[in-house]
């Protein structure tokens, strides 16, 4: 069983204007198998090309060059109807003027199948969906999670090899978001369909996704799971998109101060600097008065010394402190930049309290500012 | 404060009261010469019993009645089942009936291409179209009518003097009803027929199935204007349509106004008459034309 795989292929998607000329390239030629039965995640902040992507595999924009391949077949030329997919809407792109069990049987009634299979079909999964005392009411009568449900029944009902997704859940409100993003994995666990799920959420990604791809500009900047993403960023970009708060990036060079590595933060004053010890050593060693970017997630800026690890002391003060119960986000100012430090909860911060934080260099990533590709 | 409250609602009122009268006085005047005795202009609001009279209807409906020539020898004459208005009057429906089923299929069509498609000058176009909205049919109505006369040459039924010819000149004044399908929409995400087509609709399937019936509210208005301008429109029909038998109702009941004899008691039936296939449209249509038809399938 290899059906439900997409293979995209040096994809290329330039837009034209009335007359047929190039305005702008969305998409620039990028690479990317998703598995059978994979839940791949593609993001990236507005305009990277994600949602073209996404489209282009749909069928609903012409792809300017390179293949997309579903299962063994080159779908370029073919009908969405015969690609075997099936897409849910951002706005849900229910038909007001149907029922929902029109909206759901509007594929099987245009391919013909038969009245019986139909409504055994639609009541078979409407019934799943908790949809099934619904079905004669019009969309305008349902609550926004119910509308997005009716778009997913629709989806289903379609028998796809794989399922499309365009940003689903962006439309609904934060506590119908949670309930229907688990329902989405629930879903995908059940079926076991190639299901591609476009967002611009990096939460939605990192919980849904078997596997993440971060766009930019139309560019694909990583593919990987979501605890290599976020533990092994390959570049600047992917380290700042993903997580929340983002990782601390300081830029500076590396110099040897009394015998050992030092990480010195470019500044005229107060500038930050840390000895830099540890499994870092020896990839610093080799970028030896060189600019580098330093990167340490707020988690590896801790109050005590309690972890283990190399961990080296920076002194700051508090700037703002976000007290959220279980963790407090402190912004710490330190040098000539912000440095936000995710310390648990039992310690109430206060503005311009001086505070030692210490980073466990162990977990430190570094970039070059250059290529703004990771060090390795 | 009470007292600049009653003040406020009093020139509210009569401010409404005043318009209101200035639509229906008029009206009621017509309604009046159309129940009056002889042939007088529409001009009191009052109508003494031994005035009231049917004989202007049964004319305009075609039915027998006894004209009285002479009041004094009280010398009458049968007026015969008259045709002529009942003509007038099936001539007009059919022809806007027609007319305005032909302008929401090409001004839907249209729109739907200015719209959702892309082409070259499409903008330009556009644009091109509101400028010509711009300058009136009439301006055009000679060259209308030497192309409707070569076309005769060739095509007879679709000539001078044919509803054919008529309707076809109907049909070329539609780019303000193109400008307004396709303002509507613009309003309709697209999303809606991405949709249709990733559940296996064709390109005309989506949009006779997903976009026109959500498109019913504009298409009722559009129907009704066409549909009320062409029962009213005269310049145009004057002069495509010359045989007193296939005249349109505003044609036709103009022709009672002839320069010698002023037959307002005719003319006023008819006016009335007139006006029945245009409320019984407007009700008809006005169940397409309700708000909130389309809210509810997409979330901008």
């Amino acid at each position: 069983m290899n059906d439900g795989a997409v293979h995209i292929t040096d994809l290329v998607k330039t837009y034209t204007d009335d007359r047929g000329r190039p305005t702008f390239t969305a998409v620039k030629k990028i690479n990317l198998a998703v598995e059978n039965g994979e839940f791949m995640v593609l993001v990236g902040p507005s305009g990277c090309g994600k949602t073209t992507t996404l489209r282009m595999v749909a069928g609903l924009e012409k792809i300017s060059s390179g293949t997309i391949a579903i299962g063994d077949r080159v779908v370029n030329d073919l009908e969405p109807k015969d690609r075997g997919i099936a897409m849910v809407f951002q706005n849900y792109a229910l038909y007001p003027h149907m029922s929902i069990f029109n909206n759901m049987a509007f594929g099987l009634q245009l391919a013909k199948k038969k009245k019986d299979f139909i409504k055994e079909t639609v009541t078979r999964t409407s019934k799943a969906l908790g949809l099934d005392v619904m079905l004669e009411r019009k969309p305008q009568a349902l609550s926004g999670g119910q509308r997005q449900r009716v778009a997913l029944g629709r989806a289903i009902v379609r028998n796809p090899q794989v399922f499309l997704f365009d940003e689903p859940l962006s439309n609904l409100d934060a506590k119908m978001r949670v309930q229907m993003r688990s329902e989405i994995s629930r879903l995908h666990s059940q079926l076991g369909n190639t299901m591609i799920y476009v967002t611009h959420d990096q939460v939605e990604a990192m919980t849904m996704g078997d596997r993440i791809c971060v766009m930019k500009d139309g560019l694909i900047m990583q593919v990987a799971d979501p605890l290599t993403l976020y533990r092994q960023p390959e570049n600047l970009f992917v380290a700042g998109f993903i997580g929340s708060p983002p990782m601390n990036l300081l830029k500076g060079k590396i110099e040897r101060k009394g015998g050992g590595l030092v990480f010195t933060e470019s500044a005229e004053q107060n500038a930050v600097t840390v000895p830099l010890k540890g499994l870092i050593e020896p990839l610093a060693a080799k970028h030896l008065d060189k600019a580098i970017v330093f990167g340490v997630r707020p988690e590896h800026l801790t109050e005590g010394s309690s972890e283990n690890g190399s961990l080296v002391p920076i002194p700051s003060t508090v700037d703002i402190a976000e007290p959220m119960g279980s963790e407090s986000l402190v912004y710490l100012k330190a040098g000539t930049g912000n440095l936000i430090a995710r310390i648990h909860g039992e310690t109430l911060f206060h503005m311009g309290q001086p505070l030692t934080v210490y980073v466990n260099t162990d977990k430190v990533v570094l970039f070059d500012p250059e290529t703004e590709a990771v060090i390795r | 404060m009470w007292n600049r409250l009653l003040i406020r609602k009093i020139i509210a009122h009569s401010v409404l009261i005043a318009s209101c009268a200035l639509i229906l006085i008029p009206f009621a005047m017509v309604v009046l010469a159309s129940f009056r005795k002889g042939n007088f202009p529409p001009s009191t609001l009052w109508l003494s019993p031994e005035q009231w009279t049917l004989d202007h209807w049964k004319y305009v409906l075609g039915i027998p009645y006894r004209e009285v020539l002479n009041a004094a020898t009280g010398e009458t004459k049968l007026v015969g089942p008259t045709v002529a208005p009942l003509r007038w009057f099936l001539n007009s429906l059919l022809v806007s009936a027609i007319a305005s089923f032909g302008i929401i299929l090409l001004s839907g069509t249209s729109a739907y291409a200015f719209a959702r498609l892309k082409f070259r000058f499409r903008g330009q176009i556009l644009t091109g179209l509101l400028v010509l909205q711009m300058f009136p049919q009439v301006l055009t109505l000679t060259a209308y009518y030497r192309i409707l006369n070569y076309i005769g040459e060739h095509f007879p039924w679709l000539g001078i003097n044919t509803f054919a010819g008529l309707i076809l000149i109907y049909l070329s004044g539609i780019s303000i009803n193109i400008w307004m399908i396709k303002g509507y929409f613009d309003t309709i995400s697209p999303a809606m027929e991405d949709s249709a087509r990733i559940d296996g609709a064709s390109r005309f399937q989506a949009f006779t199935r997903i976009l026109l019936p959500m498109s019913a509210p504009i298409f009722g208005v559009v129907f009704i204007l066409s549909f009320i301008s062409m029962i009213s429109e005269y310049p145009t029909a004057s002069v495509v349509l010359q045989e007193s038998v296939n005249r349109t109702l505003a044609v036709g009941a103009y022709s009672l106004l002839d320069e010698h004899e002023k037959l307002w008691g005719h003319f006023s039936a008819l006016a009335v008459l007139s006006g029945v296939p245009i409320t019984i449209m407007f009700l008809l249509c006005q169940r397409f034309i309700i708000g909130g038809l389309t809210s509810g399938g997409a979330k901008e």
